[in-house]
């Protein structure tokens, strides 16, 4: 009210001035008429309004605009704060000729109650904001989790937390992996992907399968799917989003089946390895001993525990291939002592049924991309139906060779009782068996169905030609090492060798 | 308790052979010994870390089902460099169990070697243990 005071007094003194100038201005033109120039009263009292009309026009005129400054300083100040005049420039304090501290207040309170304008509607956004991002994120019934350009935790909802076990954690600007301790089932992972992205992406978004998330204090991992978003430079700083997609009841049932095969396995093969064992002695100690019918009884057992041997394998294989766990590790082999130590392993199988298998191989064959233990299993089947369907006929051509594409081509050709045209389309599918031999030829219609699956798992194809009564020829092709594509290649792995039945470090260059 | 079988015909090598299965080691022991080495079994896997940590032995064949402690958290001890630093022993997983991969990974990070049992026989033990440098 000071500043009111003062301002209505300043305003009083002003008016004061003005109504005086004016009334002396009047006076002294009535003065000046009276002594020198008019008498008649009637003349003189026209003179007189005369004047009082155009002192007042210029003093009115001159004084307005000094009166009215103040208001024209407040509305100025209006404008400027205004969204749809903000180009009206703040008024110039400085120039106020008088009410300054009543105008400068009055203009503050205008800018002040602007700022309190902007803020109740900056937070009124913010608050209609959080709530679509509260009601979305937290009742989304999936775990969701959103990272910056570093992998560190910016959001994640309830679901998330209570997912990894953690309610009550404080996860923000942790690492992603601090939290979700995930482990992915091929080299194909999160931060592959990401890297990638990152490289050349503006946006990505991806999915993994069978996912392991390690929640602490407890031994029960999680399974899940994960799918993840990337978007650069976000401008919120949201880089990356992660959701989850729970499946361990569906994948622990996948492995129960899977270990019921495994468990099932480990029973056949612990007499087996034992009955292989003891014919591994007896072998070596009846050497030359036995006569030509007992020898003959020896070979045949072995080939039979190696045959059984080879079965189990197969049953192995083929849980694991319907179980996406088929992994296999490609590394450069010399396609031709592979083949031959396989063709040689089977030769006792071959030779107790009285069939003999030749061994053609090319010179000067590239190095293929194989998994050894998996190829060899390959041969082993291809051969072992050769050797079941090879009748009267005594012998067995393994050749390989290269094709004209540049791949390495192998063939397991038999003279015997071929194939039927009706059968050969069904042929590589699981427990398919050709029903004219069904009652003559054992079998249990898995060879061919993992021979295919690990073939083309290699990257080859695998097929057949066969004439009934003539014999069959199946073929399989692996891709040269180096024409693999690099992610088939299990580069850090190098200092593996594998062999048919297991895998050895080269000590000299293995480091933990 | 751990058994000592020697060779007839000592090359200087030890083996520890942890197997449960009697028959198994029986014969592995037969194949080995007759090859010059000299082979421990232990059945029990928690007897057999303490014996591995001894640093005595050149090759462990090491069986993952064995009562009181399984060949994997036996693989993890004998790896910890703070538990077990130095070891010179080479690890051969020897086993009939299909691994799941995650575990396969594990085993392929820790041990020297592995061999599935009903895929070799004693003989070929022997040649693939001489192959270890």
């Amino acid at each position: 009210m000071d500043h009111l005071q003062k301002f209505a007094a300043q305003f009083r003194t002003r008016m004061f001035l003005i109504l005086f100038t004016n009334s002396m201005f009047i006076l002294g033109a009535w003065w000046i008429a009276d002594s020198f120039l008019i008498a008649e009263p009637e003349l003189m009292l026209a003179f007189l309004i005369s004047v009082s009309i155009i002192s007042i026009a210029i003093l009115g005129w001159l004084s307005a605009k000094y009166l009215i400054q103040p208001i024209t300083y407040i509305w100025q100040s209006i404008l400027h704060v205004s969204p749809e005049t903000a180009n009206t420039p703040a008024p110039n304090l400085k120039h106020v000729l008088f009410g300054r501290e009543l105008v400068t207040a009055l203009v503050s309170h205008v800018y002040q109650m602007a700022n309190v304008v902007d803020a109740v509607e900056k937070t009124a956004g913010e608050k209609h904001h959080d709530l679509h991002t509260d009601f979305v994120a937290n009742s989304l019934p999936l775990p969701l989790a959103v990272l910056d350009k570093d992998m560190n935790i910016l959001f994640v909802n309830n679901a998330l937390l209570k997912y990894t076990g953690r309610a009550d954690a404080d996860t923000a600007g942790q690492n992603v992996y601090s939290v979700l301790d995930m482990s992915f089932t091929n080299e194909h992972t999160f931060d592959r992907w990401l890297e990638k992205a990152r490289a050349d992406k503006i946006t990505s978004s991806h999915l993994w399968e069978r996912v392991r998330l390690n929640v602490p204090e407890s031994n029960h991992p999680r399974l899940f799917d994960l799918v993840a978003y990337y978007n650069k430079n976000n401008p919120e700083g949201f880089e990356i989003m992660l959701v989850l997609f729970d499946r361990t009841r569906q994948y622990s049932q996948d492995d129960q089946a899977m270990s019921f095969v495994a468990l099932a396995v480990h029973e056949l093969r612990t007499p087996l390895t034992l009955l292989r064992g003891y014919i591994d002695v007896f072998e070596e100690e009846l050497d030359g001993k036995l006569d030509d019918e007992m020898a003959g009884f020896m070979r045949k057992m072995k080939a039979a525990a190696q045959q059984l041997a080879a079965f189990t394998t197969n049953v192995l294989n083929v849980s694991r291939f319907e179980n996406d766990q088929l992994v296999l590790s490609l590394q450069e082999e010399k396609w031709g002592p592979l083949l031959e130590s396989a063709v040689n392993d089977m030769q006792l199988r071959a030779g107790v049924r009285g069939v003999k298998v030749t061994l053609k191989v090319d010179d000067a064959l590239p190095a293929v991309g194989a998994d050894a233990v998996s190829v060899y299993e390959v041969i082993v089947n291809l051969l072992d139906n050769a050797i079941k369907y090879s009748g009267k006929s005594k012998e067995i051509i393994v050749r390989s060779y290269l094709t004209k594409d540049g791949l390495i081509e192998t063939t397991v050709q038999d003279f015997g009782t071929g194939i039927p045209e009706s059968a050969m389309g069904n042929l590589f599918d699981k427990f398919y068996r050709d029903y004219h031999n069904r009652d003559k030829v054992g079998g249990t219609g898995m060879g061919l169905y993992i021979s295919k699956a690990i073939v083309t798992a290699h990257g080859g194809n695998i097929w057949v030609r066969s004439k009934e009564g003539q014999g069959t020829t199946f073929g399989f092709t692996l891709v040269p090492y180096a024409k693999l594509a690099d992610g088939q290649k299990k580069g850090d792995n190098a200092d593996v060798t594998r062999t048919a039945h297991g895998w050895i470090k080269n000590h000299s260059m293995y480091r933990r | 308790m751990a058994q000592v079988f020697t060779s007839p015909n000592p090359i200087g090598k030890k083996i520890l052979c942890v197997e449960d299965e009697h028959f198994i080691s029986e014969l592995y022991v037969r194949a080995l010994t007759k090859a010059g080495y000299e082979v421990t079994v232990e059945v029990d896997g928690g007897l057999a870390l303490e014996l591995a940590k001894s640093n005595q032995f050149d090759v462990i064949l090491l069986d993952l089902m064995v009562p009181t402690m399984t060949g994997i958290e036996m693989l993890r001890h004998l790896r910890d460099p703070q538990e077990t630093p130095q070891l010179r022993s080479k690890i051969i997983i020897t086993t009939n169990l299909e691994q799941r991969d995650d575990i396969r990974a594990d085993i392929e990070n820790r041990a020297d070697g592995y061999l599935v049992k009903a895929e070799i026989t004693p003989r070929e033990l022997v040649e693939f243990v001489n192959s270890i440098k």
